[in-house]
């Protein structure tokens, strides 16, 4: 994917992130849990930061390699897009 | 079992309908849910349901726009966090109801057809309503909130599933439900009349196929082989009170909204105990609730904890007893009444939805 890309949420998804540290996102459909490593990602989709900035963030916030962070973040977006809960 | 935590809360706020569907999966006794839970209990109802954990919340019903402090509850729902949806045959959604509805916070609006053409979904609805229909999909396109156009496919339209997409496409729709109608309440009491045949089935996977490939990226299509031509059931609700639950128009709760039918079971009201409670501890979250109750096949089957079952509802509506397995199951000992139903050819005539039922 391109590294300039700027996804954000679709309109009706909604990031939430529990009391109890669990995340997920809001769709209209229901809920959708997500594991620790898609919220990661995803607390950092806003809209502004290009994928590189996501990947950059992730780095320097957890053991990641680079590598591994861009091909979960390039794999999720893609995912998430393809079921319309992401745009980019 | 201990409950599980609950996410998501349908409030049917109503069954009052100015449309006729003769698909409506509301129950057939209408007349008896006109005692509608006031404003202040809904506003309970809310405020429990976000104390204990749910997040999501269905405004349906019936018409629920057909109730005026329906902005008041999306905004209690809002304030509480609650993720809202509306889901609405838009027949009154006008500017000003609408613009209500946005600042009250609401984030999805899911608008119901009954065809892709005025005469064919005139003649479904029972009433001129497709132009008003359209004029509020075009009222919600406008303004920055989440559609979804859903359509309920039966015998009377499934050939018509090419035009709803292009209905779809023609108002710049991202999220397109084809729903195939599923049997309960007034749906299952017009079955014989509303089951699909086999090829027209085979025809609309054809036509979803290709258009999903031709709009991928732009739109969304859903559509689910209905049970009843598959071999395994639905996960009903995700498994018996295990996330979902709904509140009446009179305030009982029930693990799904067809579950009223099961007149086997008991049903608790919010006037009457916490929603909570109802929730982990009451009789007919109870009865079905994990595997525990599960006959054979289903104890041994290790799709178990994958369909759970089945529908509880439509063991009911098939069989009789609550506790079956789903006879859409090709392991149920009862499969034959489902094979039966798709044996009966489509003659009957369709029974309109009415307050009142006929004799
Ligand atoms: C009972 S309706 C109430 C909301 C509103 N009156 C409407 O029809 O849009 C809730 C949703 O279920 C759909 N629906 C109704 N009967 C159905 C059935 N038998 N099977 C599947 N979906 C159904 C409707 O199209 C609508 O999207
Ligand atoms: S499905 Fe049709 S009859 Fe039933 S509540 Fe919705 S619009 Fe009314
Ligand atoms: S036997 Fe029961 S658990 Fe197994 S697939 Fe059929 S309905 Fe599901």
């Amino acid at each position: 994917m391109t590294a300039t890309v700027v996804p954000r949420m679709s309109r009706g998804v909604r990031f939430r992130r529990d009391s109890d540290g669990s995340a997920m996102l809001l769709v209209p459909e229901g809920i959708l849990r997500l594991n620790d490593s898609a919220a990661a990602t995803l607390e950092l989709v806003n809209g502004t930061r290009t994928l590189t900035a996501i990947v950059d963030a992730l780095c320097a916030r957890y053991a990641v390699t680079r590598e591994d962070a861009s091909r979960d973040v390039d794999d999720l977006i893609e995912r998430l897009s393809r079921r319309g809960y992401v745009d980019r | 079992m201990n409950a599980p935590r609950a996410t998501s809360l349908l409030c049917e706020l109503t069954y009052r309908c100015n449309l006729q569907c003769p698909y409506c999966y509301n129950p057939l006794d209408l007349d008896s849910y006109r005692d509608e839970l006031p404003t202040e209990t809904w506003l309970r109802v809310v405020a429990e349901a976000a104390a204990m954990g749910i997040l999501h919340i269905g405004l349906s019903g019936g018409e629920p726009t057909l109730r005026r402090d329906l902005p008041e509850i999306v905004a209690a729902a809002s304030r509480a966090g609650l993720y809202t949806n509306l889901i609405t045959q838009g027949t009154f959604l006008d500017d000003t109801r609408l613009d209500e509805l946005l600042a009250a916070g609401l984030e999805h609006v899911q608008i119901s057809i009954q065809a892709p053409t005025e005469a064919l979904a005139d003649q479904i609805a029972g009433t001129r309503v497709h132009a008003n229909k359209e004029l509020a999909i075009e009222r919600v396109m406008r303004r920055n909130v989440a559609l979804t156009l859903n359509c309920v496919l039966h015998r009377g339209n499934h050939d018509a599933i090419a035009d709803v997409i292009a209905f779809a496409e023609r108002h710049g729709i991202a999220k397109l439900e084809l729903a195939n109608v599923q049997f309960y309440g007034w749906a299952y009491r017009n079955r014989a009349a509303l089951l699909p045949t086999r090829d027209q089935i085979d025809r609309a996977l054809d036509v979803v196929a290709a258009a999903r490939a031709r709009l991928a990226g732009r739109m969304q299509i859903a559509y689910v082989l209905p049970d009843y031509f598959g071999d395994r059931p639905k996960a009903c609700m995700n498994g018996w009170g295990r996330a979902f639950l709904t509140v009446t128009p009179d305030g009982r709760v029930l693990p799904c909204p067809a579950a009223a039918a099961i007149r086997t079971l008991h049903f608790e009201r919010v006037q009457d105990r916490p929603l909570a409670e109802i929730w982990e501890r009451s009789d007919a979250f109870v009865a079905y609730r994990g595997t525990a109750w599960m006959p054979e096949p289903c104890r041994s089957c290790d799709r178990r904890e994958i369909d759970w079952g089945g529908c509880r509802c439509q063991a009911f509506l098939l069989t009789g007893d609550a506790g079956a397995t789903d006879p859409v199951c090709t392991l149920s000992p009862e499969h034959e009444r489902v094979i039966a139903a798709l044996g009966v050819d489509g003659g009957a005539p369709l029974v309109p939805r009415r307050m009142k039922q006929p004799v």
